[in-house]
């Protein structure tokens, strides 16, 4: 015992007294956290606090930020009030992110169960759906606008083939922005699949066996089984999903630029024209924290229904 | 010994500074220049035209392109930044916006008094805003109609349309479409989804038609009246009868040989000579904006880019300098750099008298010809701020009518309508 205490003497003389390695332990830790916490606020929350000032604001970003005209609300309010474009552009958004996030739910869910299946060449049709998601934007609303031309393009010929008149497509006020749903469908949907395949294959085989021996046919399995086990990546698919159809701008900048008749304008291309084709930065800017509000409160609902469901099941 | 160690090493030092500051001052200024003139073959005319003036005026050029679409973006970003060039190319649209906000340096009075000596009234109304010239002015637009002889000569018709009856008469005749409803061919090509695209050309046919862009004193919009009524009318009649199809993209369809005629800017002389479907030399031709049924006579619109020096830039004298020396001919009766450069590589048209002058010849070209003629008689494209806005919000209801989604009277009152709230908040 006495060998014991001399021991931890001696070692408490050696080593650093333990309130000062922790303190230094305890500096490390903040230089290393105040790190990413510096990016953060220098390169997300100054800028989101800045342009949320310069909401209140008139300013065109060529005058100096200190010159620029106090305006209040008056941003959000015509927005909200006169904006003619602006509301075209929230309702071309939404109607987007509905057709879109459906799509890209149905599609991707049944194309992720076919490749999950003992098709032949799972790693090829893997590599097929995931391309266009690799694919530049510009690129593909190039060979879109050609393939939909009304004239020569190869969807009209074979419409003409079986019958059916030719369809104006992107240059139809009425249809462009349908076209534009594809495009996104076309180029995210590999994305979704491979997400859902990785959730299937998280599925344990067991549960499927004992539905089996219990006598559940196939649909039984999906809608007893696949279904409330995907839950939480389907919340992972609706949500990120939702928000990156209510960001959409570079497919439609590519394809229509919001055009016919502004029927394919949606709001962070409007934003852009706002900022950088008006210079009417604070106008921008309210339409930017009018943007952060609608996803805020549709993630909130998205998440508190499905995760609730999710918790559930 | 150490005082005289300490003389040694102050001598020394001196002698240095003495050297640096001498070679400081025999290193040449290095001037950045911000374009639009991107194209590679735009890009290579321009070591020529800035390398004449370099020696000259002691600076090295720094070039930077960007695409037009880009421009205004990329000035913006740069203004913000703190990154702006001493030098831009600006479209004269930009002014009201660059003047308010303090972006511009005013030239030097001899530039302005050069600048309003050899231009013409329009040129220098062009590249004026709130009563200041910003810059020198550089290639000059106007609008006129360009035809395809072929298909014209196909359809029976021998001359270009005067007048609008012809026009519509033409177009409808010119116009084709195959068995399975496919359009192959449109008498009049109008162009969409590109602001100045749409109303440059509208508003050179209201000009035509005895109609204004913008009152007087430019607070409102003007072309809400029965002369904006009629030219409207024109495009939905042209739609109606097939003379012109939404659904052919009308510049690009013009270079492939199928398009009849189309109103745009002497810019496209570039595109149009290196057309896969149009010969430049035998099939393209260009005449008058015909006259509307309310019209006297033909007119157009112009419209200008210019050189303007920034207000940050350390090198204000030595930009305005350089910019001078681009601009002026090195012996009487010759063009200045800048003219050659814009003649024989851009195919465009000085906005100097004297460039005209000196390269009457290659401005002669059976396509400039008529433009060049047309800047006497253009009238230059309201400078205003809120001006692109306003342009915006005209070309959705003009292609809202092309669309027929909208009737000729509600779409030009509601044009009218946005275009004059957006004059009068900036006349605030």
């Amino acid at each position: 015992m006495n060998n014991t205490r001399a021991l931890a003497g001696r070692i408490s003389e050696s080593a650093p007294p333990r309130s000062h390695l922790h303190r230094q332990r305890m500096i490390w830790a903040y230089i290393f956290v105040s790190i990413p916490i510096i990016g953060l606020l220098v390169f997300s929350l100054i800028p989101i606090l800045f342009s949320g000032w310069v909401s209140l604001h008139e300013w065109n970003m060529l005058s100096p930020v200190g010159e620029m005209p106090w305006v209040g609300l008056e941003n959000y309010i015509y927005l909200l009030t006169q904006d003619n474009v602006f509301r075209q552009a929230l309702v071309n958004t939404f109607v987007f992110v509905i057709g879109g996030v459906a799509s890209n739910v149905v599609l991707g869910l049944g194309l992720a169960l076919l490749l999950n299946s003992k098709l032949r060449g799972q790693s090829l049709w893997r590599v097929l759906y995931f391309l266009p998601v690799v694919t530049a934007p510009l690129a593909l609303g190039v060979i879109f606008a050609f393939i939909f031309n009304r004239n020569y393009g190869l969807i009209n010929s074979i419409l003409v083939g079986i019958g059916i008149p030719r369809q104006p497509f992107l240059s139809s006020p009425y249809q462009a922005l349908f076209v534009i749903i594809l495009m996104a469908i076309y180029q995210y949907v590999g994305y979704y699949i491979v997400i859902f395949v990785a959730g299937l294959q998280g599925i344990p085989q067991d549960y499927y066996d004992a539905a089996s021996v219990d006598g559940a046919n196939a649909w039984q399995r999906f809608w007893r089984i696949t279904l409330p086990l995907l839950k939480p990546v389907m919340l992972f698919v609706v949500v990120t999903n939702t928000i990156g159809g209510l960001q959409v701008f570079d497919l439609v900048f590519s394809s229509t630029a919001g055009g016919p008749v502004n029927s394919t304008q949606t709001i962070v291309l409007h934003m852009y024209n706002t900022a950088f084709k008006f210079s009417r930065m604070g106008r921008a800017s309210a339409m930017a924290f009018i943007l952060f509000g609608i996803i805020l409160v549709i993630t909130i609902i998205q998440l508190r229904v499905l995760r609730d469901r999710t918790e559930r099941s | 010994m150490l005082f005289r160690k300490a003389l040694l090493l102050f001598g020394l030092c001196l002698i240095l500074a003495l050297g640096v500051s001498l070679v400081s001052a025999q290193e040449p200024v290095t001037l950045r220049i911000l374009t639009h003139w991107g194209e590679e073959s735009f890009l290579a005319g321009q070591d020529a035209l800035y390398g004449s003036c370099e020696a000259q005026t002691g600076v090295n050029v720094e070039l930077e392109a960007v695409a037009f679409n880009d421009l205004l973006t990329k000035i913006i970003a740069n203004q913000t930044a703190g990154t702006n060039s001493d030098i831009i190319h600006a479209y004269n649209l930009w002014l009201p916006d660059f003047a308010r906000s303090g972006l511009l340096s005013t030239p030097p009075q001899d530039i302005i008094d050069t600048i309003s000596a050899n231009t013409s009234e329009g040129v220098v109304q062009g590249v004026t805003s709130v009563g200041q010239i910003w810059g020198w002015p550089t290639e000059v637009n106007t609008y006129l109609l360009i035809y395809n002889k072929r298909l014209l000569e196909e359809a029976g018709y021998t001359e270009p349309p005067t007048n609008w009856d012809e026009l519509k008469e033409m177009s409808a005749a010119i116009s084709q479409t195959d068995d399975t409803g496919a359009v192959t061919q449109i008498g009049y090509g109008i162009i969409t989804g590109w602001d100045s695209g749409v109303v440059h050309p509208w508003a050179t046919l209201l000009q035509s038609n005895g109609g204004q862009y913008l009152n007087a004193d430019e607070t409102a919009t003007a072309y809400n009246s029965p002369e904006g009524l009629e030219t409207l009318q024109l495009y939905a009649d042209l739609v109606e009868s097939g003379g012109t199809d939404m659904s052919m993209a009308a510049q690009a369809e013009f270079t492939n040989g199928r398009v009849g005629m189309m109103i745009m800017a002497n810019w496209w002389r570039s595109g149009l000579q290196n057309a896969p479907g149009v010969d430049y030399e035998t099939e393209v031709g260009v005449a008058p904006v015909p006259v509307g049924p309310s019209g006297d006579e033909t007119s157009t619109m112009s419209y200008n880019w210019l050189w303007s020096v920034t207000s940050t830039s350390p090198n204000q004298e030595k930009a305005w300098e350089f910019i001078q020396c681009i601009n002026t001919p090195a012996a009487e009766g010759e063009g200045s750099p800048m003219g050659e450069y814009l003649v024989n590589v851009l195919g465009a048209i000085p906005s100097m008298t004297y460039d005209q002058e000196a390269f009457a010849e290659d401005l002669g070209d059976h396509f400039l010809a008529p433009f060049v003629e047309s800047v006497a008689y253009a009238l230059p494209e309201p400078v205003v701020a809120g001006g692109q806005e306003v342009k915006t919000r005209l070309q959705a209801e003009i292609e809202a009518v092309l669309q027929g989604m909208q009737d000729v009277a509600s779409a030009l009152e509601f044009a009218s309508m946005e275009g004059d709230a957006v004059l009068q908040e900036f006349a605030q």
